[in-house]
């Protein structure tokens, strides 16, 4: 896990450069992106291991985001991040091709946890 | 009852969502600025001084994510005590403010900015004998009539006016607009329009719309009839 690429996408900027943060404290590579857009031309740019995407976005919103990144990295794991309480989202989202999703706020072992297995997933 | 009556659990529902995730993700800067603090404390005494700065940013977000917190949940309040009285005078120009903190996040995910014009200094508070949960869903149906012909970058504006002598709100779309024209048809051809229509004779009002300026006028009278 040290060292892990992971981009970060939420459009709550002190949530996700918090998070990226408290990641690096830990040896991980932690990018944020405050929107869709950026985040698929992040993506373009230096393509990450793993990817964190909030479904509740302006302009792109998550879904689109999720979609997106299937078509062009199928084998990059993606987990979705949602605020809602319904498990609706989560579930439409592995629908389809995030490895799960999380809830927030999110407990951050929880994170690292779902992290490591998704890449072990991907190899 | 009338008959927007049935209507107002389905606009609670869908202020209520907005506005709890709105509240989740000051929880969630909260969690993560704590818990950043947290992880500094953990590694070292040495650590506490080498990341001081990042200590003291995580500290100032959590005060001001508390602020931001604070406002949302006396909002909310405020909103929930709106069914108290189904007919109470209320104050319009606090009620437009009340309903523009609700929606911020509705029109945020449009990346448009709503703004209160605030009233000329020494003029009177502005009251209203009214269906106080069905004037906001007056005021969000014609935010949402805006943001059908708006594009991202765009602004709202909402404030009290005279016009013929009674008191109006004028809801002013701001930004990359369609012609006047296009604006009125796109808006008038639109289901938000018709449900503005419709809570609008609820309220024993009016609302039309005003070309030269690319906005929504909305009229209630002083004291409605029971």
């Amino acid at each position: 896990m040290k060292n892990l690429k992971i981009l970060l996408v939420d459009d709550e900027e002190e949530f996700v450069t918090t998070l990226a943060e408290r990641l690096e404290l830990r040896g991980l590579q932690a990018r944020a992106a405050l929107n869709g857009e950026a985040a698929l031309q992040m993506i373009e740019a230096d393509t990450p291991q793993i990817v964190i995407l909030d479904v509740m976005m302006p302009g792109i919103g998550g879904f689109e985001v999720l979609r997106r990144i299937k078509a062009q990295h199928p084998q990059l794991p993606v987990i979705l991040l949602t605020g809602r309480g319904s498990e609706k989202e989560g579930v439409k989202g592995m629908q389809l091709g995030a490895f799960d999703y999380l809830m927030k706020p999110l407990n951050i072992e929880e994170l690292i946890k779902k992290m490591q297995e998704a890449i072990k997933s991907h190899p | 009852m009338n008959k927007c009556e049935d209507k107002e659990v389905a606009f609670f529902g869908k202020i209520t969502a907005g506005i709890t995730h709105e509240l989740k993700n000051v929880l969630a800067i909260i969690r993560e600025s704590s818990g950043l603090i947290g992880d500094i404390i953990s590694i070292s005494p040495e650590a506490v001084v080498k990341y001081q700065e990042k200590i003291r940013n995580s500290i100032v977000r959590i005060k001001e994510q508390i602020e931001r917190g604070v406002n949302i949940t006396d909002r909310l309040n405020r909103f929930a005590h709106s069914t108290d009285e189904i007919i109470a005078k209320i104050d319009l120009q606090e009620t437009i403010e009340q309903l523009i903190t609700l929606a911020q996040r509705f029109a945020r995910l449009k990346h448009i900015v709503l703004k209160t014009v605030p009233p000329n200094q020494g003029s009177p508070d502005v009251t209203l004998v009214t269906r106080h949960v069905q004037l906001q869903m007056a005021l969000f149906a014609s935010l949402e009539c805006c943001f059908t012909v708006m594009s991202a970058g765009g602004e709202i504006n909402i404030g009290i006016r005279k016009l013929e002598g009674k008191n109006a709100v004028h809801v002013v779309c701001k930004g990359d607009l369609p012609v006047q024209t296009e604006f009125s048809r796109d808006i008038s051809e639109s289901k938000n329009w018709q449900a503005l229509q419709e809570i609008a004779g609820c309220l024993q009002g009016s609302a039309h719309l005003d070309e030269t300026e690319h906005g929504i006028v909305l009229c209630f009278p002083d004291e409605i009839s029971p």
